[in-house]
């Protein structure tokens, strides 16, 4: 073993991007309290094909990275032996602003890709937790659509294609660069979602919008949060083209007032966003302010001129949560929203910080702490209401003793399969996918 | 007096005599698509459920004969053709509308609903299904899964990925399972991404669950005419490049005016060289202000004239033009061949002029009617088979116009699939490594030997059809290498 251990640590120094294997710099590269044996920073393409044919060659396992705002989401790796960094692989590889689409490294950060292309009046529609940070490779590889889903979808929805290098270091690339494309299998949609298990996502290409001329937000104050839920349901079924529609609790208003949200500390509310021309965003806005209101939030209404600020500190809220505390995130036909917040809150008496988006069934909500038996509990009484529990972060311990992401369903099957075929070898984020992948 | 086989006599065993189809006369339906190839099947059996394709495939699979799946026959490259023979399911009998959810937007429904009639219930409870591919009358929901069909809404609202949520799916080996989810939160990895557009090479989709979305409060429609598809060309990458996202941005040229205006009575000028049928919507003030935005903008590349309809009849019939049009070129030639290349937005002037140069230089008549918003051509070419060479020319043009849209960073579908017809042409986008890893993804849906044989990727054994041997010219002409 010894022997095997030390021939892998030579394999490393072949590598050519940096490679580090000072233990007390590794800790940065921990994923659920395990440090790899050597990172290696990526530069090129090149470098990451490298890497994974050594990686390959030794049977090193390997967890690609790069922001590091999502890592806690997963199961905790079965073996970590390279942490593969991408953040240094940031630029933009091909932009035509007016083929409203974009080729950029996986290590670019979204808040970077927003930037580039708001000089030329455009946006990638997507929300992420700690866009400064975040990358796209990364967001890709999680997959999930965010608060504003109901009008934005998840990044496959927008990714067009992608340059990915698999388990073995062959370098492979899917979909293209046009808007409309059906030329061969959608590999772009495997990857977006597979959290990193099948290939190291290293380039792609989305498709864009323009800026919207006006963006608006409006927060109604409320006496309580299921109250808020319930206008939350009237606003986004009156107004079905509003941008956004997201529910707070207290606990939630005041954690997001202080990353910076301009709005009232530990009060309930109901936020609304709306965009398009002047006129057509506040038209949607008032559509749904009028169904709040008749739905029994009588409050004054605020509005903010500090849009993305506000916004944002909403959507961190997710990867706010405290060290030793636990985070779940429902996914649930919007309609049963209500019922299953419900469930939730009879079972989670504890839990006081809730953020849910009324108008695509997503909710979060963060506990002090949880066993296994009342997640599989929740997830029994969640499942007639096609509600989907899965922990997003917790302590080791307690993923150690409950799948995170929920019983597997029909389709695992074919994931495992697919697993097989991706990386038979297992070397990529072993073990922290769905059933056991 | 033919003899059934006992593949026949097994598949009449599991689904009944009645939807067994093998009297050679009554095959001669199934033999054609949309397209120039043709395949012979030896035998079609019409399941009425999910258990009966479960059976049927894994009779074929017991007998080791080719399946290929089959809704309405309006695909455009051969992708419901049985290129080896063997056993064709269609999927016309399970045409049910099976719930319609309002209030999650939802609805779930047989492959063999026609997209039309999902479109008119849905809109009884004030919504619409997105993708409208032009053949929407005949064109079913399976199929539209299968070819990932777009159509002119699209541009706006994405293609029918962006709109599946969750399939019932009989995999290659025979297996049934659900995948997807209601929101989409199902952990681990898309499998419904993966299957809609694999072109029914990895399994059947026999229950979809689709997403439905609000209708516009208001819509307006315009028709800009131009004396030149140049001007009209140009005039979209304005409106592209201006920020507005219209609902539809479409492209009719002169040869397809020809062919519609007699039969439709559109209202489109017999002598304009081409005209934009642009579409905005959205809340009345949106629509208001947009549409005066898109007209400013038409006007700036002399049109003729711009018109504008708001009223549902007026747009029906504009949208009759373009909608109408596939079946209107009729009237010009006896033959046509489809053709359906992507382009980046920005390329599409110089596209469309090589596209027009091709046609000529092969002495083919081309008709242009296409979604340019998203750079989609559908340049058809019109011929009569009967005369010698003919098929043969319009082969090896469309093989041309498929390099024209490849060299100019583009693909070579944007929405009928590779199927058959093209996928000698697939080596010209992707690497031996990105082909083997989409067989890859394949082989994880079972066997793929007998499972729609021949579609998609090139030098299949025995797939023997006509489009294959002119693919090699230009193969010879361009070079096999991959466009990188």
């Amino acid at each position: 073993m010894a022997d095997a251990d030390a021939l892998k640590v030579a394999a490393l120094t072949d590598l050519s991007g940096t490679v580090e294997t000072d233990p007390g710099r590794l800790q940065r590269y921990a994923v659920d309290g395990q440090v790899p044996r050597a990172a290696t920073k990526a530069n090129s393409i090149a470098d990451v094909e490298q890497a994974q044919s050594v990686a390959t060659g030794h049977a090193l396992s390997v967890i690609p990275q790069a922001g590091r705002t999502m890592l806690a989401l997963g199961m905790p790796p079965r073996r970590y032996d390279l942490a593969l960094d991408l953040s240094g692989m940031s630029q933009i590889v091909d932009y035509e602003p007016n083929d409203f689409t974009i080729t950029v490294e996986a290590g670019m950060t979204l808040a970077e890709l927003q930037r580039h292309l708001a000089v030329n009046g455009q946006f990638l529609p997507l929300d992420h937790p700690r866009f400064e940070r975040a990358t796209l490779g990364g967001l890709c590889a999680v997959g999930r659509g965010g608060l504003r889903r109901n009008s934005f979808g998840a990044p496959r929805d927008w990714l067009i294609g992608m340059r990915v290098v698999k388990a073995d270091g062959t370098s492979i690339k899917g979909g293209g660069k046009v808007v409309k494309n059906v030329s061969g299998y959608d590999l772009p949609k495997l990857f977006a979602g597979s959290l990193g298990t099948l290939g190291v996502i290293v380039e792609l290409t989305f498709k864009l919008r323009p800026l919207p001329a006006s963006d608006q937000i409006v927060a109604l104050s409320a006496p309580s949060f299921e109250s808020a839920l319930t206008a939350g349901r009237a606003a986004a079924q009156a107004a079905p083209f509003l941008n956004g529609c997201v529910v707070l609790s207290a606990e939630a208003a005041s954690e997001a007032h202080d990353l910076g949200a301009k709005i009232l500390h530990d009060q309930p509310a109901l936020l609304l966003r709306a965009n398009g021309l002047e006129s057509a965003a506040s038209e949607v806005l008032a559509q749904g302010l009028g169904a709040a209101r008749e739905a029994g939030l009588d409050g004054p209404e605020r509005t903010t001129a500090a849009i993305v600020e506000t916004w944002q500190a909403v959507v961190d809220l997710e990867t706010q949560t405290a060290a030793d505390a636990v985070r779940l995130r429902l996914g649930v036909p919007p309609a049963n929203l209500s019922r299953a917040q419900q469930a939730l809150s009879q079972a989670l008496p504890e839990a006081t910080s809730w953020t849910a988006a009324s108008d695509s069934g997503l909710l979060f909500v963060e506990v002090p702490s949880i066993d296994a038996d009342t997640i599989k509990s929740l997830r029994r009484q969640l499942g007639p209401l096609q509600g989907r529990l899965t922990v997003e972060s917790a302590p080791t311990e307690l993923k150690q003793s409950c799948d995170i992401w929920g019983p597997s369903g029909p389709g695992a099957r074919l994931m495992h399969n697919i697993k097989e075929q991706f990386d038979p070898e297992g070397i990529l984020n072993p073990g922290r996918y769905v059933d056991g992948i | 007096m033919k003899t059934p086989t006992p593949l026949v006599l097994d598949l009449i065993d599991a689904i009944g005599e009645e939807a067994v189809v093998w009297h050679d006369e009554d095959l001669l339906v199934y033999e054609y698509d949309g397209t120039i190839d043709r395949g012979n099947p030896d035998v079609i059996a019409l399941p009425a459920g999910t258990d009966d394709v479960a059976n049927l495939i894994k009779i074929a699979n017991k007998h080791d004969a080719p399946v290929t799946p089959r809704g309405a026959g309006t695909g455009l490259s051969g992708g419901a053709l049985a290129a080896k023979g063997g056993v064709i399911i269609g999927m016309n009998r399970m045409r049910r509308i099976l719930n319609i959810d309002a209030e999650n937007k939802t609805a779930l429904v047989q492959p063999g609903v026609v997209n039309l009639d999902l479109g008119t219930e849905a809109e009884r409870h004030g919504l619409a299904y997105a993708p409208d591919p032009s053949s929407q009358r005949a064109c079913t929901i399976g199929g539209n899964v299968a070819e990932n069909a777009g159509g002119p809404h699209t541009l706006a609202w994405g293609t029918t990925t962006n709109h599946v949520l969750a399939l019932e799916l009989v995999t290659a080996d025979g297996e049934v399972q659900w995948i997807g989810h209601d929101t989409r939160d199902e952990p681990g990895y898309d499998l419904v991404g993966c299957v809609v557009g694999s072109e029914g090479t990895v399994g059947i989709v026999t229950q979809a669950l689709v997403r439905l979305v609000p209708r516009p409060t208001a819509v307006r429609t315009m028709l800009a005419i131009y004396d030149s598809v140049r001007q009209a060309s140009n005039a979209v990458s304005a409106v592209v490049a201006s920020g507005i996202v219209p609902a539809a941005l479409e492209m009719i040229d002169k040869m397809t005016i020809a062919a519609v205006e007699p039969v439709l009575n559109t209202g489109f000028p017999l002598d304009a060289d081409a005209v934009l049928l642009v579409e905005v919507d959205g809340p009345e003030s949106q629509v208001e202000a947009e549409g005066a935005r898109v007209e400013g903008i038409l006007n700036r590349f002399e049109p003729r004239e711009v018109r504008s309809a708001t009223d549902p009849e007026e747009r029906e019939q504009l949208w009759a033009g373009r909608k109408g049009a596939i079946g209107a070129l009729g009237q010009i030639m006896p033959n046509y061949y489809l053709l359906d290349g992507v382009v980046p937005r920005t390329k599409l002037p110089d596209v469309l002029d090589g596209v027009y140069e091709i046609a000529e230089r092969y002495r083919l008549p081309v008709a242009n009617m296409f979604h340019a918003g998203d750079g989609n051509l559908h340049p058809c070419l019109l011929f009569d088979e009967r005369e010698p060479g003919a098929t043969e020319r319009v082969l090896d043009a469309g093989g041309e116009i498929m390099r024209l849209c490849v060299d100019a960073g583009g693909a070579i579908t944007g929405e009928h699939g590779v199927g058959l017809e093209k996928r000698d042409y697939l080596p010209w986008i992707f690497t031996e490594a990105d082909m083997d890893t989409m067989k890859a993804l394949r082989a994880a849906f079972g066997p793929t030997e007998n499972f729609n044989p021949c579609k998609i990727f090139p030098k299949g054994h025995g797939c023997g059809e006509a489009g294959h041997q002119h693919a090699q010219h230009q193969i010879a002409k361009f070079g096999p290498k991959a466009f990188v």
